[in-house]
């Protein structure tokens, strides 16, 4: 069987924090701003808000098995061929977005940083450090994310700090400009991407929590905490670049970040901010790959799964090459296709599951139990 | 542990540096950029500092900065052509000011600025500014006293001239760029020019005489209406401008004494407050000014030992600055029909939903809106001393 590792409540939390500021925190002001202009905030405490209602949604659903990964729930409720399909879908989903991840770190890089690199050097190395935390394991990662969300938090706050005197309050005024619709529609992209998306956690929820009931309860704050942080980026960007700037930027809070100068002594720290959003990166990437390496080795019952750490790598890599042929049709994408996919295995999946369970419910009891 | 070892060397040697490097002594440092349109054609300039004659040892003998040029198509493509000149490649990552012909200005600057925002080497903290009836060439082909670098010069003048005297505004390419956006605020930039004697600026020796044969001197500010310059402001119009945008730190107003001569008011603290409102479907825009000064100098015959003396001075400078602000909102409403103060802007804050019927016709609005001004000025001290020299004894 695989090797049993078990990580503890706080090591959860702060994975589960730093898989939902991942991508979020680069891309999601431009986002938010672009619908909901000065209101951009306003959709960023919306979508939180409906993103903890998924989160506990998604809690109650995995406390039905509490020594199972998500890939084994699908077998045990839909049966062996249903079941391993469902979970090579969202194997599918999470390697993809692996994948999607690294094409935007690279982006990053390349776009602000290393104009002249090919964008290839960049993914190979940083699917490099991926390959090896997975082969590493779940407690090196947690432990590795225990250091580093200290790391992030400091230069958080230093960022919030500094861009304070940059603050005009009038950008975000009139308030409540918004229409429900558009609202609705601009939370949704960050609903899908630091919640829904954290069905990928279920990989490692609770099955390898050494106490899953009060993990629970870290999980719905970490999303939280998580949340917050995303709220105050947005309103920073908001406040400091107006709405105009934070929807015309790819990376807006790198924007803000430019914006620093504290009595033209401290300035030009962006690139030092950037090692913000790579934590953050690579923590929801390693994640990501996690659960696809994890799942993929479950639904062919391998009895190690890092032998496929190698082969994914890899296709990581090349798929992150391929997988957009420009940054216009990474937008699209992401507003359109990728949030169905999402909503698919992160939404319509658990749903359907839940379903399942009430109808099987005495029948999985019995085998349970018989197991 | 010992392949660990190995892999490390290995790795050592493949990742040291850079993928492209770009050493110091490859690249031109520009600290300012000159756009410039003439047939079609764009004339990028860029002063480029030479490294030689700005080290602390050695050096010193030619110009610190030098100017190199191309023609294209596109401002990118004039940018790259300048490697035909230019031993190094532009670097403009600490770009400091970029200067606009006035012939740029008039036909548009949205489409030479769309570069600068998009490529990732510009950084956003630079100055725009306009070459007043000049090229932006000229002035940056210009030799300056006390800052080596005409560059440095220019950025360092209009910071401190916008902080202590406000009739210039340092806008910089982020703020330009939003009001080009902006539905409810037309773009303003302060004005640039050389002085003097027109010939043999780019000389040094242009500085080896006390009073420099020529210099240059930032002047009042320019009017955009979209992205095209339709006019200049006076001096007056703009520092009521900056008043009327709360960008006024410190400056000096001189003002009448209640009989004859002049006094001056050393403005501490200037804030101003737009709002913006809807009454049956006509827009309206209310000022409240608050300013809290000393008396700078006094050059007429009055007491101002006596508080009423303060009080008449208060009142004065409230009404002349009234005065200043409503003269100058109708000249640019008479004049350039362009909304410069951001009252539209105001408008959208205030009264959203009435905006967006507003905004197709806001030119004709603007022309015709109704503006209240409100000053409450406060004055404090009265510098080291009271009454004025010339004040007769009292006995």
């Amino acid at each position: 069987m695989l090797p049993n590792v078990k990580i503890n409540s706080y090591q959860f939390l702060v994975l589960v924090i730093l898989f939902t500021i991942g991508t979020s925190i680069l891309i999601v002001p431009s986002a938010l701003a672009s619908d909901s202009k000065q209101d951009a905030w306003i959709a960023a405490i919306f979508g939180t808000g409906i993103g903890l209602l998924i989160v506990w949604f998604f809690t109650k659903i995995s406390l039905f098995f509490p020594n199972l990964t998500f890939v084994q729930m699908n077998e045990t409720l839909f049966g062996k061929w249903l079941g391993k399909s469902f979970s090579f879908l969202f194997v599918c989903m999470t390697l993809l977005y692996t994948a999607i991840l690294l094409y935007n770190s690279g982006t990053f890089l390349t776009t602000h940083q290393m104009s002249n690199t090919p964008i290839a050097a960049t993914n190979i190395l940083m699917a490099g450090i991926l390959v090896m935390g997975v082969r590493l394991g779940l407690e090196t990662i947690a432990r590795s994310a225990e250091i580093f969300i200290g790391v992030f938090f400091l230069l958080f706050i230093i960022l919030v700090i500094f861009i304070v005197p940059q603050i005009q309050f009038e950008n975000l005024q009139p308030v409540w400009e918004v229409n429900i619709k558009s609202l609705a529609r601009s939370s949704l992209l960050l609903i899908v991407v630091s919640s829904v998306n954290a069905v990928s956690l279920l990989m490692i929820f609770p099955a390898f929590i050494n106490k899953p009931k009060s993990a629970q309860k870290y999980f719905l704050i970490g999303n939280l905490i998580a949340g917050i942080v995303i709220i105050i980026i947005t309103l920073l960007c908001i406040l400091v670049l107006g709405a105009d700037l934070t929807a015309r930027q790819m990376f807006p809070s790198y924007g803000l970040a430019k914006k620093i100068n504290i009595g033209n002594y401290i300035n030009r720290v962006e690139a030092l901010m950037g090692t913000l959003w790579i934590i953050s990166l690579y923590f929801k990437m390693v994640l990501y790959f996690y659960a696809s390496v994890y799942g993929l080795a479950q639904i062919f019952n391998l009895r190690d799964y890092r032998a496929l750490t190698y082969p994914l790598g890899m296709i990581v890599v090349i798929l992150s090459l391929i997988v957009y042929p420009n940054v216009v049709d990474q937008q699209k994408f992401e507003t359109t296709i990728g949030l169905y996919f999402s909503l698919t295995i992160g939404f319509l999946l658990p749903l359907l599951m839940v379903i399942v369970y009430a109808i099987r419910k005495k029948q999985l009891k019995k085998v349970t139990k018989a197991s | 542990m010992k392949r660990g070892i190995f892999i490390l060397l290995i790795l050592s040697i493949i990742l040291t540096g850079c993928w492209n490097r770009r050493e110091l002594n490859e690249l031109a440092i520009t600290l300012a950029l000159g756009i410039d349109k003439s047939e079609d054609e764009y004339l990028i300039s860029a002063q480029v500092v030479v490294p030689g004659e700005v080290s602390l040892t050695g050096g010193k003998v030619g110009s610190p900065v030098t100017l190199v040029q191309a023609r294209g198509g596109t401002v990118y493509e004039a940018i790259r052509k300048m490697t035909k000149s230019s031993p190094r490649k532009i670097y403009p990552g600490h770009l400091r000011m970029l200067v606009l012909g006035e012939s740029v200005a008039e036909e548009g600057i949205g489409d030479p600025l769309d570069l600068i925002s998009r490529d990732w080497e510009f950084r956003s903290d630079f100055y725009v500014v306009v070459a007043k009836e000049d090229t932006a060439e000229h002035i940056l082909n210009i030799q300056t006293p006390l800052e080596n670098i005409p560059a440095n010069k220019m950025f360092n003048t209009l910071k401190v001239s916008e902080e202590n005297w406000s009739a210039t505004s340092g806008v910089t390419i982020d703020e330009l760029i939003v009001d080009l956006r902006s539905e409810g605020k037309e773009a303003v930039l302060t004005g640039i020019l050389a002085t003097g004697k027109q010939e043999g600026g780019s000389s040094k020796q242009s500085l080896e005489t006390i009073l420099s044969n020529i210099n240059i001197q930032y002047d009042d500010l320019a009017v955009f209406k979209d992205d095209k310059l339709v006019g200049w402001l006076t001096e007056n119009e703009s520092r009521a401008y900056n008043g009327i945008i709360n960008e006024v730190k410190s400056t000096v107003a001189a003002i009448s004494c209640p009989n004859e001569g002049k006094a001056n008011i050393e403005v501490l603290d200037f804030k101003s407050k737009l709002k913006g409102n809807v009454k049956n479907g006509n827009p309206e825009v209310d000022i409240n000014v608050k300013i809290v000064g000393n008396i700078g100098a006094i050059e007429c015959p009055i007491d101002i030992s006596k508080p009423e003396s303060i009080e008449a001075l208060e009142k004065i400078y409230e009404k002349e600055v009234e005065e200043t602000i409503n003269n100058s909102i109708t000249s640019v409403q008479e004049k350039y029909e362009a909304d410069i103060f951001g009252f539209g802007d105001a408008i959208y804050r205030s009264n959203p939903k009435e905006w967006e019927s507003l905004k197709n016709q806001w030119n004709q609005h603007f022309t015709e809106l109704p503006v209240t001004i409100k000053v409450d000025v406060k004055l404090r001290k009265t510098g080291t001393v009271n009454n004025s020299i010339t004040e007769p004894r009292k006995e």
